[in-house]
């Protein structure tokens, strides 16, 4: 099935959004350019299940998300990296961030670093809920979860984020 | 010491999460390969999908009904009687017959079958020969059916079965030597049908035309003359 030439203008409009997501989700950008790339060629097959009048950019975030667990395996991925003690998230993982003043720079690395840190579940829900605006419906519409088991993510996520800035600082 | 993160109420970590979390636009060329990636869009027909539908309907309500029509029987039982009869020569056209090649002197023991009786039976000669003979079950009505070939291939088959309700239509009745059989065209194919005492007799043949009117009249005669059919019970 061919999508329509609106749904892919609306979906091509939310690119930038994804491949942020992505690109904390993958942690490398050669792979989350490939899960972009991956993630709008099954939501362009599936066209016809996306129901007009719903959130687009959650339901491309849900099959990002899907994908991402597809190909990466995350639970292995994230075993392996961690076999040798040094985990991968303790190199700051975004040498093209944007500089600005060394503060904002050292500030940046910073969340950057915590939230890599965080695991899949807890990173997810504060990029979608915190840094795509999701309203909570939605971000638990992603992750095919409850809103209350999405609250209280958020909530753990925050405390374990606090911590880790928290260490950081001293 | 307190960290810039320390007293931060989870309100304030969101905000700082929307504000300081490093956004990253996707690189140009990644836009580009994905449309070059998308399959081509068919030109647009916004009359082909009504006109499917349309035609996959009409298709449903055909086999739907279809049927239903194979039901539709005519009323007067002659001529449901010829149809059947029309029907299981087509049958034996297309099949071939049910059982294999018949040995003439079987046939009385096949009537006792078939809830027809044979006193005599016409075993063939040299315009037809006799291809098969067996028992058959048309139009709700138990009987026999003999089947010849004539001298060109034609397949010709001559079937007996309990006559109650048939009567013979007198505007189709013709003239054979001293006999008077209706002939009957149905569904492509002639029959000569007639009455011998309680059972109904036809004779069926793809000779319809009238420059072989002559040929069937002279099988129906070969028939007529040598076969003598009679209820079994």
């Amino acid at each position: 099935m061919v999508a329509s030439a609106d749904f892919e203008r609306d979906a091509l409009a939310h690119l930038d959004a994804l491949y942020n997501f992505a690109l904390y989700l993958a942690r490398n950008s050669a792979e989350a350019e490939d899960l972009v790339q991956e993630t709008y060629l099954r939501a362009f097959r599936f066209s016809h299940r996306f129901e007009p009048g719903t959130h687009l950019r959650a339901w491309l975030f849900q099959i990002l998300r899907n994908t991402f667990f597809t190909f990466y395996r995350i639970r292995d991925r994230e075993a392996a990296v961690a076999e040798d003690g040094v985990p991968d998230w303790d190199v700051p993982m975004f040498h093209d961030a944007p500089d600005e003043d060394s503060k904002a720079t050292e500030t940046h690395t910073d969340l950057e670093r915590a939230m890599q840190k965080l695991p899949e579940e807890f990173r997810t829900v504060l990029l979608l809920a915190e840094v795509e605006g999701l309203p909570l419906e939605e971000v638990a519409r992603v992750m095919s979860c409850p809103v209350g088991t999405v609250k209280s993510r958020i909530f753990r996520a925050k405390e374990r984020l606090r911590g880790f800035l928290r260490d950081y600082g001293k | 010491m307190t960290g810039p993160y320390d007293d931060l109420s989870d309100e304030e970590l969101g905000r700082r999460l929307a504000a300081e979390l490093p956004r990253h636009a996707a690189p140009a060329h990644l836009s580009r390969a994905i449309r070059a990636a998308l399959p081509a869009r068919a030109p647009q027909r916004p009359w082909l999908a009504p006109t499917v539908a349309a035609l996959a309907t009409a298709l449903l309500l055909l086999l739907v009904f279809m049927p239903m029509m194979s039901r539709v029987q005519p009323t007067d039982p002659t001529e449901r009687l010829v149809r059947a009869v029309v029907s299981e020569h087509t049958r034996v056209l297309m099949w071939g017959v049910r059982h294999g090649d018949v040995v003439p002197a079987t046939l009385p023991e096949l009537s006792r079958e078939t809830g027809v009786a044979l006193t005599r039976s016409f075993i063939g000669d040299d315009q037809l020969t006799l291809v098969a003979a067996e028992p058959i079950y048309v139009d709700r009505r138990r009987g026999i059916a003999i089947h010849y070939r004539d001298t060109e291939g034609h397949l010709v088959s001559y079937m007996a079965v309990p006559g109650t309700g048939v009567a013979i239509p007198d505007r189709d009745r013709v003239q054979v030597d001293r006999f008077r059989p209706a002939l009957v065209r149905d569904s492509g194919y002639a029959t000569w049908l007639w009455r011998q005492g309680d059972v109904a007799c036809v004779i069926v043949s793809d000779r319809v035309s009238d420059a072989e009117l002559d040929t069937f009249k002279d099988h129906f005669k070969r028939l007529r003359a040598a076969t003598e059919p009679l209820p079994a019970y």
